[in-house]
């Protein structure tokens, strides 16, 4: 076993899922580089995730971004174990679920795994705080404790004083906000994100991103989430895994995947991505190595966005310095790298 | 594709199904013809020969004299049989007790706010004069004991029934079994559940109730498993990811969610057990039905109509209150039920303290005089209007000697009798096909050997006179309705009304206009199957797509053209549901009617009950009617499948 599932807190090695009856045979012509409807013709049994391995590291969140039909949602499943994989192994806080008994798969997801789905999945027949106590309850805990831990997150997630409402009488936004409690209320050490804000619209979609990235920072859990926006997947991601047709095309940080996409197909996706905006200072620098700076150069921190540097580039010849935390300078941002990164993406 | 293109490839497709099915129908036709003529004139069967007879009767009648015999000494009822029978009666007799100990007031009071709360304040009045009413016309003391015998019978409706949806739900194998046995057990007339209970248990309200509990029991099963069914997969996988147990998830997230649907079938359950309640007084259920009966063949027609406006009150107030339940929304339920549960403890204790558990004899007053005077007035007036030959005696004899008596002479006597099952099976051959044909030649050859022929064929002639009578009015008012959203919101109240009266209550009125015979039957059976014959018409229509009526219509057809041309056709399959459930509805009307004179089948079931040596006889009437009913059951079946038009590939 190597170092990196071993330290990591989801490992996912070879996981294929085919449904039908055919499943070797489909396999097989998959192996083959047989498309999803050649296989589905010859077979009748359709390929929806073909051979994926990653890990996720603890603390880290990894993005898997695909279009509707591209195996994305399966594959979630079979990572939490809602659906059995054809094959393949999975691995979460150091169980592997794909040997586990019914047992043992119940109590990693009571002690340790949540999940938030894309339409809720709320309970319409149970008050809001029932809802968020509901993993408590299962696990046996007395109503008391579990109303006050329940009240607990409804104030964290911005609902206090709904608790008494029923999910349907909430707004979408607030009814994920519900979701996203009662999957926090069970303090999971991995959390699945089935596409949690696609049914919300536009300007309540960002503000939930922007209060995930919040909640993030503050508590550090590890986090698989789906989308089909790559930009929320830019927005939140450690790392990208881009999925198509079963497989994953490409898996890197959103930097990676913009400067450096795989095909055409991870192209297409980063032609219309807000470059200047999720692009940052420290990934287009050039490293210091002992040049001198100027005092009169414009100075921005590394975690600054492209966008906001751009004026200062735009403004004289010189080049921008970044700094790190420690106000040390530690590269050089070029205008001449940011013209070409940002035509690039446009071309 | 387009509108016009989805209406071409339809109308193809009914042309060249219609070409198949006409070529069919000559075929089915000249077969029946050539069928009839040849045993007419070669052959003289008539009706089906008595020697044939089996005479299964003989064997229950000593089956039924051993089992009096050895009712008190042999261990299938010491050890079986018995406990059962008096563990329901106690049962019962509790709880009616229970009932009785509250005080009278709190019924109405009770009925009042609960209905007020679900359904408004008109409702609410409506209902608390509604259960008073019971009181005022002397009825207290029998209602309770129906509904004693209804709640328990719903009960263990309920106990039985969710558990098997349950289990119906969870293992497809047990599914297979339950959902036809269970269509099976709703399409027969309730009143033949009477006959072999009453041969085990004797006469008496657990007869009454188990004959209940079976005819009532199919809405809560389906239903139950129905919406275990139909709960979002998305919710019960969040319950899965929090680690909860198949139980657990069974318990907190799936069957809550059910619920509603739980409800429905209760309700629906509800509505079948009351519809039994006259028929189950046959075998000593007592209570309100006993009063109809008792007062139907003492020809005292108020006392029945008291009795049965009732049963009718008591059926709208369960169904109103059991719907309300079923659709409230939880927040306001909770709180509806709270309120109510004060209200009750309040009323009750007030009334453990005075004691008032008598309804107030000086608040008696009865309309049953009324009713009697203006039968007696219907009778010497309306009969035959001053002699002119216009009236409902000329119109009953019209119909009976014109239509009934003539069909009955075909179909018993004028087509030889093997001609009748070769009818029978050619229709099963272009129905469905041979397995059809030769189901039903088995059943009409068994129909013969019981000794049946005869009375089979006398109700079956009622029943299609009825069934001609109730197409002839209730599809042209379901096209009316389907085009007048207007007339559909008048007509639905009149509708729904209509179906929730038990069906023997309907008997009352009709016989005070026409006198007992077989034309007061075929009336309240047409009564009874109009609602369904309207609905099924109103329903097929309005199926129709909005964009195939405006394609029709953008060919510039009439009115009339697209009704005969896209819309019938169209809606054909649900025509034939409607066909289906008005002969349904009909025939166990038709069977109801034998008590009131309307012979057949019917007639001799009841005999069997009443006298203890027809008991055999009526044991074969039993089956008779499950096989006819089964026949006419497949037959429409299999008529509506075939109309459907192809499925999409």
């Amino acid at each position: 076993m190597d170092t990196a599932s071993q330290s990591a807190q989801v490992s996912v090695e070879g996981v294929w899922k085919v449904f039908g009856r055919k499943v070797s045979e489909a396999q097989a012509m998959a192996k083959n580089g047989a498309s999803r409807e050649e296989i589905q013709t010859a077979t009748g049994s359709v390929v929806a995730v073909r051979d994926i391995s990653f890990d996720v590291a603890p603390g880290e969140t990894f993005v898997v971004m695909g279009l509707s039909g591209s195996g994305k949602s399966t594959l979630i499943r079979c990572v939490s174990h809602l659906v059995e994989p054809s094959e393949g192994r999975v691995e979460v806080c150091g169980t592997e679920l794909t040997r586990a008994d019914s047992a043992t798969l119940r109590d990693l997801r009571r002690q340790k795994m949540a999940m938030v789905f894309q339409h809720f999945g709320l309970f319409p027949h149970r008050k809001v705080v029932d809802n968020v106590a509901y993993g408590l309850e299962v696990q046996g805990i007395e109503r008391q404790e579990r109303h006050e831990r329940a009240q607990e997150l409804l104030d964290t997630v911005g609902l206090e004083g709904w608790g008494d409402h029923y999910p349907q009488q909430l707004s979408g936004g607030m009814q994920q906000r519900v979701g996203l409690a009662r999957a926090l209320a069970v303090d999971p050490e991995v959390l699945f994100f089935d596409e949690p804000f696609s049914a919300l619209d536009p300007l309540i979609r960002r503000d939930m991103q922007d209060e995930l990235i919040d909640l993030q920072l503050k508590l550090q859990r590890t986090l698989v989430f789906i989308t089909h926006d790559f930009a929320e997947a830019l927005k939140l991601a450690d790392r990208i895994a881009i999925m198509n047709d079963g497989a994953f095309v490409q898996v890197g940080t959103p930097v990676e995947i913009l400067t450096e996409p795989a095909d055409d197909y991870v192209r297409a996706f980063t032609q219309d991505a807000p470059v200047a905006k999720v692009l940052q200072a420290c990934s287009l620098m050039q490293p210091l190595d002992g040049r001198g700076v100027s005092p009169d150069w414009p100075q921005v921190s590394e975690t600054t966005p492209l966008e906001d540097a751009l004026p200062h580039l735009l403004g004289s010849t010189n080049p921008v310095v970044v700094c790190d935390e420690q106000n040390t300078p530690v590269g050089l941002l070029q205008g001449d790298d940011v013209a070409s990164v940002i035509s690039e993406n446009r071309g | 594709m387009t509108a016009v293109d989805e209406v071409r490839t339809k109308a193809a497709g009914l042309r060249t199904g219609s070409e198949h099915r006409l070529a069919r129908f000559i075929l089915a036709a000249s077969t029946i013809v050539v069928l009839v003529l040849v045993f007419q004139l070669f052959t003289n069967f008539g009706i089906f020969p008595d020697s044939w007879d089996i005479g299964l009767a003989d064997p229950i009648d000593r089956a039924r004299r051993w089992l009096i015999n050895n009712q008190t000494s042999h261990w299938l009822y010491t050890v079986f049989l018995n406990p059962i029978t008096d563990a329901i009666d106690w049962g019962i007799r509790r709880l009616e007790s229970i009932l009785k100990w509250f005080p009278w007031f709190s019924y109405p009071l009770v009925t009042g706010l609960g209905l007020w709360w679900t359904r408004g304040r008109f409702a609410g009045a409506l209902g608390l004069a509604g259960v008073a009413l019971i009181g005022v016309i002397d009825l207290w003391a029998e209602s309770f004991a129906t509904l004693a015998l209804m709640s328990v019978s719903v009960l263990i409706s309920v106990v039985i029934g969710i558990p098997l949806g349950i289990a119906a739900w969870r293992n497809e194998s047990v599914a297979r079994v339950v959902r036809p046995t269970l269509d099976a057990m709703q399409t027969m007339p309730g009143f033949v559940y009477l006959i072999p209970f009453v041969l085990l248990f004797g006469f008496g309200r657990v007869p009454a109730l188990i004959s209940t509990v079976i005819f009532a029991l199919a809405p809560v099963v389906r239903l139950t498993e129905v919406g275990l069914r139909t709960v979002p997969q998305v919710t019960v996988e969040a319950s899965e990811m929090f680690g909860a147990t198949e139980r657990q998830t069974l318990r907190l997230v799936r069957l809550p969610q059910a619920r509603p649907a739980i409800f429905a079938g209760m309700n629906q359950t509800t509505m079948l057990a009351m519809s039994m309640v006259v028929i189950a007084a046959f075998i000593g259920a007592g209570g309100l039905g006993q009063v109809v009966l008792r007062s139907m063949q003492n020809i005292d027609v108020g006392r029945a109509s008291e009795a049965g406006i009732a049963i009718v009150i008591m059926a709208i107030v369960l169904d109103r209150f059991s719907t309300g339940i079923a659709t409230a929304d939880p927040g306001r339920d909770a709180r509806a039920m709270r309120w109510l549960g004060a209200a009750v403890s309040v009323v009750a204790v007030v009334g453990g303290i005075l004691g008032q558990n008598e309804f107030p004899e000086s608040l008696n007053w009865q309309f049953a005089p009324y009713v009697n005077d203006a039968t007696d007035w219907a009778r010497d007036n309306l009969y035959d209007i001053g002699d002119s030959g216009i009236g409902t005696g000329p119109f009953s004899d019209f119909v009976t000697l014109e239509f009934v008596t003539p069909l009955r002479e075909l179909l018993s006597a004028d087509i030889p009798w093997p001609a009748m099952i070769g009818i029978g099976m050619v229709l099963g051959l272009w129905a469905r096909g041979i397995r059809l044909a030769i189901g039903i030649g088995a059943a009409l050859f068994a129909i013969g050997f019981l000794g049946m022929w005869e009375l089979s064929m006398d109700t079956l002639a009622q029943t299609i006179v009825g069934v001609v009578a109730t197409l002839a009015i209730g599809i042209p008012v379901g096209i009316m309705t389907s085009h007048n959203d207007l007339l559909r919101t008048a007509l639905k109240p009149v509708l729904d009304f209509f179906q929730t009266i038990p069906s023997f209550v309907l008997l009352v009125p009709v016989i005070t206009l026409f006198h007992v015979g077989r034309i007061p039957g075929i009336i309240a059976s047409v009564i009874y199957a109009l609602p369904a014959a309207v609905h099924y018409t109103d329903l097929g229509l309005r199926r129709v797509p909005a964009e195939i009526h405006e394609a029709a219509e953008s060919f510039g057809a009439t009115r009339g053209q697209r009704l005969r041309r896209v819309e019938m056709p169209l809606a054909a399959p649900e025509l034939m549901v409607a066909v289906n459930q008005v002969i349904m509805l009909i025939l166990a009307m038709v069977v109801i009617a034998g008590l009131v004179g309307g012979g057949g089948l019917g007639l001799e079931a009841v005999r069997g009950l009443r006298r203890s040596d027809a008991v055999g006889r009526g044991f074969e009437a039993g089956i008779a009617i499950v096989l006819l009913a089964s026949i006419l059951d497949r037959l429409t079946r299999a008529f509506a499948d075939r109309l459907r038009p192809p499925a999409a590939v």
